[in-house]
């Protein structure tokens, strides 16, 4: 995938985009708002990474005047840690997802490969389906292998995340935010509990687990293999 | 540079500026003056003129030229008291009787000038009352301007020494108000260097007077107090977190140290960097709590208050910890109304409503009982958690919200020490209040709001 990165700061270019060429991304890189503007209207680019301050045109306005020049390439916004009310402005200018700095690489590349799987169409599923694993979107019901499994509306909306988000990682950050709307750090051990708990009601009957814990990352289901 | 300063001040420009209109107000009633006394006299002395004229008219009617001729020389004589001086012309100028023939033959009034006499320094002029009297003979009687010259000189005069004189005081009044406001304004600005310098404490002086440039160092010295406050506020959290974050920081240090003397396998190396990661994240964490406080005390997030559903808040917040909960043993009683709503920033309600239930999960003993409540009464909010555990002691109540402070019991437990703070400070923003209570046993949190 064709990635371009906004971003004035050296090092956290260098090490942005020296992660994502190695996931096996084509990486180019702008140092100021105008120039990430120009590439992004003329480079065929799948997304963008913008970061909140930049030199001349910041971060803010080059989403905006994006998105009103009718381009609808995904963006996802880097803000520091001290502009908590970025993330509002951020999404209302048009970006699809932030990040707050400092991060891990492994939350970037987890955000940044959710954005790029995310049907630019949306064509409304009805069946989820991975491993021998379904859920009906309309009636809310979850069949392992066939059986019934009984799902708390917590652990059901956790699990149709992970779904959705199929062979990729999913972070905990992603997770809080996604299922619980929760946009601060809660230090205490939340989504691993859930997790568990979610793991033990879909393996019931010595089932192998679906749910992968990634150390240092977050969570994936996938195929099994 | 003094002179300069004086001259460019606004006191100055003012008593200029008054001085200017002062003068220019002389002036116009000096040249009033000037016009009105000259105009009077000659007035009067062109009503003298007339009179004689129409007495030696009369005369002429009466007994022909011979008759004037003879008038004329009895007052235009010798040691006669009359300032006035006759003469009878014929139409090409000679003189028929009198001494006076500088005038010319029409009928009306003239002025003519008379060269300096002897005695006395530059022209004077004549008023020359010219009448025909009949066959080409003109009847001319002179008065010397003279007095109204005088008059007028001497009223330009006054009015000379005058204007000097305002101008002299005038100045000198201003230059004195300058100098009476420039050394209030002057201790003003003493005082400003000596805050900038640094003395912070220092406060600009306010007379008895209460004048405006009282008011406004009255002012200024109100906004100095309360940046003072601030400035404290900023120093205690600056002396704060060089407190907190040298600890982790050393650790951090001694580890890596550690790391690069010993001889350590290549399979050791990840486990030492991942450690080091997580002390850089822990340090990382309290700055951004830091700067989540500080944003939030900072009162900008009010812009985008929003009506808020605060019990669908609650439910959230329980059903994300209810689990976590009991896990560790604890249950949790629920009791909640529905749809209590509010103003506020939705973000920072949940954050405030968890961290307040996710304190009594994380530092209460296992088979704790946790009672929650939502309650709506008046347009009054009342979330409580209370707890039968451990408790805090009392003294304490008030110390547990202040930035870094940890209990003893808690220092085991993870965290920073700044979750109440963060609570304190979205409680202050919404305009609420917190406060702990004794729950004999435990502890009892209540959070009061107002739903407007």
């Amino acid at each position: 995938m064709k990635i371009l990165i906004t971003e004035d700061d050296h090092e956290t270019l260098t090490y942005v985009s020296a992660g994502l060429q190695q996931a096996g991304h084509i990486v180019d890189s702008a140092k100021d708002g105008y120039e990430g503007l120009f590439l992004a209207k003329e480079g065929d680019y799948d997304l963008l990474v913008v970061d909140r301050m930049l030199p001349g045109l910041d971060g803010l306005s080059l989403v905006k005047m994006l998105r009103s020049a009718g381009c609808n390439i995904p963006v996802l916004f880097l803000t520091t840690m001290c502009g908590i009310d970025d993330r509002v402005e951020g999404l209302n200018a048009g970006a699809d997802d932030y990040l707050v700095k400092p991060f891990a690489f492994s939350e970037l590349s987890a955000r940044v490969n959710a954005l790029l799987r995310r049907p630019r169409e949306s064509v409304e599923q009805k069946i989820l389906q991975v491993a021998g694993l379904e859920i009906d979107l309309l009636k809310r019901a979850v069949r392992r292998s066939g059986q019934l499994i009984d799902l708390q509306p917590t652990e059901y909306r956790l699990l149709e995340y992970l779904l959705r988000h199929a062979g990729q990682i999913v972070t905990r950050t992603m997770l809080l935010e996604s299922v619980w709307d929760f946009h601060f750090d809660p230090k205490t051990n939340i989504v691993e509990t859930h997790i568990s708990r979610l793991r033990a009601k879909l393996n019931t009957g010595n089932k192998s687990d679906l749910i992968h814990t990634v150390r240092g990352a977050g969570y994936l289901i996938h195929e099994a293999n | 540079m003094k002179l300069i300063s004086r001259v460019g001040s606004i006191s100055f420009k003012l008593s200029a500026l008054y001085l200017g209109l002062f003068l220019v107000s002389f002036l116009a009633i000096g040249i009033a003056v000037y016009m009105l006394t000259t105009q009077t006299l000659e007035q009067q002395l062109k009503n003298s003129i007339e009179m004689e004229v129409n007495r030696l008219k009369t005369e002429y009617d009466s007994g022909g030229i011979a008759e004037l001729a003879d008038e004329i020389n009895e007052v235009d004589g010798k040691g006669s008291r009359s300032l006035l001086e006759y003469g009878v012309i014929q139409g090409n100028g000679t003189l028929i009787a009198g001494s006076f023939s500088g005038f010319k033959n029409f009928a009306g009034w003239q002025t003519v000038t008379q060269s300096a006499k002897a005695n006395k320094v530059g022209n004077t002029f004549l008023y020359v009352r010219v009448i025909a009297l009949s066959n080409n003979i003109w009847l001319g009687v002179a008065h010397n301007g003279e007095t109204i010259q005088n008059a007028g000189a001497a009223i330009i005069r006054a009015f000379i020494w005058g204007f000097v004189l305002v101008i002299f005081l005038g100045a000198m009044g201003g230059l004195y108000l300058s100098r009476a406001f420039l050394r209030k304004i002057q201790s003003i600005t003493t005082s400003t260097q000596a805050i900038i310098a640094g003395d912070l404490k220092h406060r600009l002086p306010v007379s008895k007077n209460r004048d405006e440039l009282d008011e406004l160092a009255f002012l200024l010295n109100r906004m100095l107090d309360k940046i003072g406050l601030l400035l404290e506020n900023i120093q205690q959290v600056s002396n704060d977190i060089a407190h907190d974050l040298r600890t982790p920081i050393s650790h951090l240090k001694f580890r890596l140290e550690d790391t690069l003397t010993k001889n350590l396998t290549a399979e050791q190396y990840p486990e030492r960097i991942a450690f080091a990661i997580e002390e850089v994240d822990s340090i990382l964490d309290t700055f951004s709590a830091m700067l989540r406080i500080s944003q939030i005390e900072s009162g900008s997030r009010r812009s985008g208050f929003k009506t808020v559903n605060l019990s669908a808040i609650v439910v959230s917040v329980i059903d994300a910890l209810q689990p976590v909960a009991e896990e560790q043993g604890k249950a949790i009683r629920v009791d909640i109304d529905q749809d209590v709503t509010l103003t506020g920033d939705k973000e920072l309600l949940t954050q405030l409503v968890f961290n307040l239930l996710d304190n009594a999960i994380l530092h209460t003993p296992c088979n704790t009982q946790i009672q929650v409540s939502l309650r709506l009464s008046d347009a009054h909010i009342e979330w409580v958690v209370a707890d039968n555990g451990s408790g805090i002691a009392e003294v304490y109540h008030q110390k547990v919200f202040q930035r870094f402070y940890r209990l003893e019991q808690s220092r085991t437990t993870p965290g920073n020490g700044l979750g109440l703070s963060i609570v304190a400070a979205i409680v202050a923003l919404h305009e609420g209040s917190l406060t702990l209570f004794d729950n004999k046993p435990g502890l009892k949190v209540v959070l009061q709001l107002s739903s407007q």
